[in-house]
């Protein structure tokens, strides 16, 4: 009697503290508003502007930005090669992610350490992912190159920022940077897992493909589902590791995507209403992406 | 097949589907610490020599002797630390509200939280760049800090809230029954079962601020003022690549990544889903 009534009064002061709740959260909001959201806001205002990036005058330009935009062979290009970029990238992410996750989820010595190792290359700066695959790749001293010519693989060292293989070489440094994001996911939702759903298929004789086929991936269903929504979003938008990539000569030009297309005319031709612009286009694709992404597989009920 | 070999196969398979992934994630950071150490000549060498052949710190010494190498790894470290005690400072509060008071369009207010976390940088940096301009703050560490502030704010109001919740209502209650005030029970009895949570959040913080690029590229103009990424990557954008110091310069980046990895690692399988990673 006394605990429930104690918990009451506990309850009580809580309900009559919701001005200290807001109080509380306001300043983590106003930032949020104020440095994020805002700047949402400000960057469709800017897309309807002639502006320029550095001088603080700005004039009313309508559509123009946008219209610039669809007359501009380099816009088109950059979101084709976004697209080549993101599925990519994604596809083989996805593929590696969850075999490696299910390798991970065995029991074997050393297991914290090897996952350890296998996380590591997402927490690093990407411009050090970058170089050290630069060095790797390199044409004249890359290991790589030396490795595949003495293994008879090919005769000539490859060029691997030259036009033919630049795009190749980008997505394998995103897909070994990005890959342990999906590791992480699926392992999460692998340890959840209940036991018996295998021994039943063990007793039925399910060999280990079909067992994972119609016993581990329809479990891994709704994670795959956050996981491809999140990758796309952050695939599509990924702007270091191309950026970095597009450093330091090559035929850089075969892989400016969207973002890179956005930085390049905000600050190399300094029209910041056209950044903002490609910008805004850039967050409509997603948006786009992700009703398409909803109304097709949100109503299966297994997710 | 017997019994036996079976077993012996699926051993065999499962060793070398976890060498496999080692070598793929590992050896360039094992190749990166090769070239470290080695003197400028035998970076030449063809065949290449996997070890040195005579291990020397002369990359090392150029990288802080010719580089401002040591003036970036100072910035990073001030910039990365007053992020992560202003990302504290302003979630803890934050998620502790979101937890424990009800008051309307809270669950609104998480949600929309959660939105902002998909977010790229590169959503919102163009309007952000001329924003920090219009205030006056651009090529300054403040601007640094708000940005890495504002863009880690999201998960960590996700992370701190997962592990608030965690925490049961009925200890803090009987501390406040107890004729304890709200704020005794809350820095006697939340906080020190938070602190694993808040220093996990704290370490992603530092990790996002250490690790990103865009914000300085954009945001700082004079070279002093530079953190270790933009520098590295304009090191690496001189002239002549001298690739022994850019590898040694790589290896001491990733130092103080590698430090805290070992306390989150733990944290990480099981918080992902609060948003702690992202990228």
């Amino acid at each position: 009697m006394l605990r429930s009534l104690s918990r009451l009064r506990a309850k009580a002061l809580r309900l009559s503290e919701g001005a200290v709740g807001i109080l509380l959260l306001l300043p983590a909001l106003a930032l949020l508003a104020g440095l994020t959201l805002y700047p949402v806001l400000y960057g469709i205002w800017l897309s309807l502007h002639h502006k320029h990036s550095f001088f603080p005058q700005q004039s009313w330009a309508g559509l123009e930005n946008y219209w610039f935009l669809l007359e501009d062979p380099e816009f088109g290009e950059s979101v084709w090669r976004g697209v080549v970029y993101s599925v990519s990238t994604i596809v083989l992410q996805i593929a590696l992610g969850v075999a490696a996750a299910l390798v991970l989820n065995q029991r074997f010595p050393g297991r914290n350490l090897v996952r350890g190792t296998v996380l590591f290359p997402y927490m690093i700066p990407t411009v050090v992912a970058v170089i050290l695959w630069k060095w790797l790749l390199n044409n004249q001293f890359g290991l790589i190159n030396y490795g595949l010519v003495a293994l008879g693989l090919i005769d000539e060292p490859i060029n691997w920022m030259g036009r033919a293989y630049i795009m190749a070489s980008l997505i394998l440094i995103s897909v070994w940077q990005f890959f342990p994001f999906v590791v992480l996911a699926v392992l999460a939702r692998l340890q959840t897992m209940p036991a018996e759903l295998y021994e039943a298929a063990q007793v039925d004789g399910a060999g280990a493909f079909s067992r994972f086929l119609h016993i581990t991936l329809p479990q891994l269903a709704s994670v795959l589902f956050v996981v491809l929504l999140l990758r796309t979003i952050w695939m599509f938008t990924k702007f270091d590791t191309v950026w970095l990539m597009t450093q330091g000569g090559g035929a850089e030009k075969y892989i400016r995507t969207l973002p890179v297309y956005a930085y390049r005319r905000t600050f190399h031709y300094y029209e910041a209403g056209v950044g903002a612009a490609a910008s805004v286009v850039m967050f409509l694709l997603l948006v786009v992406f992700a009703a398409v992404y909803f109304a097709m597989f949100r109503r299966d009920e297994r997710l | 097949m017997s019994g036996g070999t079976a077993l012996v196969l699926k051993r065999l398979s499962l060793g070398l589907s976890i060498l496999a992934l080692l070598v793929f994630t590992a050896f360039p950071f094992v190749w990166m610490a090769a070239t470290a150490f080695k003197p400028s000549q035998e970076l030449l060498y063809w065949p290449p020599r996997f070890l040195p052949e005579e291990a020397t710190l002369a990359n090392v010494v150029r990288l802080f002797e010719q580089t401002r190498f040591v003036e970036y790894f100072r910035n990073s470290v001030s910039v990365a630390s007053a992020t992560v005690l202003l990302t504290l400072a302003l979630a803890t509060p934050g998620a502790y509200s979101l937890t424990r008071f009800r008051f309307r369009g809270r669950e609104t207010i998480a949600a929309t939280i959660l939105f902002t976390y998909m977010f790229a940088p590169i959503m919102i940096i163009i309007p952000f760049y001329v924003l920090i301009r219009h205030l006056g703050i651009a090529n300054t560490h403040l601007a640094l800090i708000l940005g890495y502030t504002a863009f880690s704010m999201p998960f960590a109001l996700w992370m701190l809230r997962t592990f608030f919740q965690a925490i049961p209502l009925d200890l803090e209650e009987a501390a406040l029954t107890d004729g304890a005030g709200r704020w005794r029970a809350v820095v006697y009895v939340v906080l020190p079962m938070a602190l694993p949570g808040i220093i996990a959040t704290g370490i992603f913080t530092f990790i996002l601020a250490w690790n990103d690029y865009i914000f300085v590229r954009i945001l700082i103009t004079s070279d002093e003022l530079k953190t270790l990424p933009v520098g590295i990557a304009d090191l690496y954008n001189s002239s002549v690549i001298d690739w022994g110091m850019i590898m040694s310069s790589a290896m001491l980046v990733i130092v103080p990544v590698v430090t805290v990895f070992s306390y989150i690692q733990k944290f990480l399988v099981t918080s992902w889903g609060s948003g702690g990673v992202k990228g």
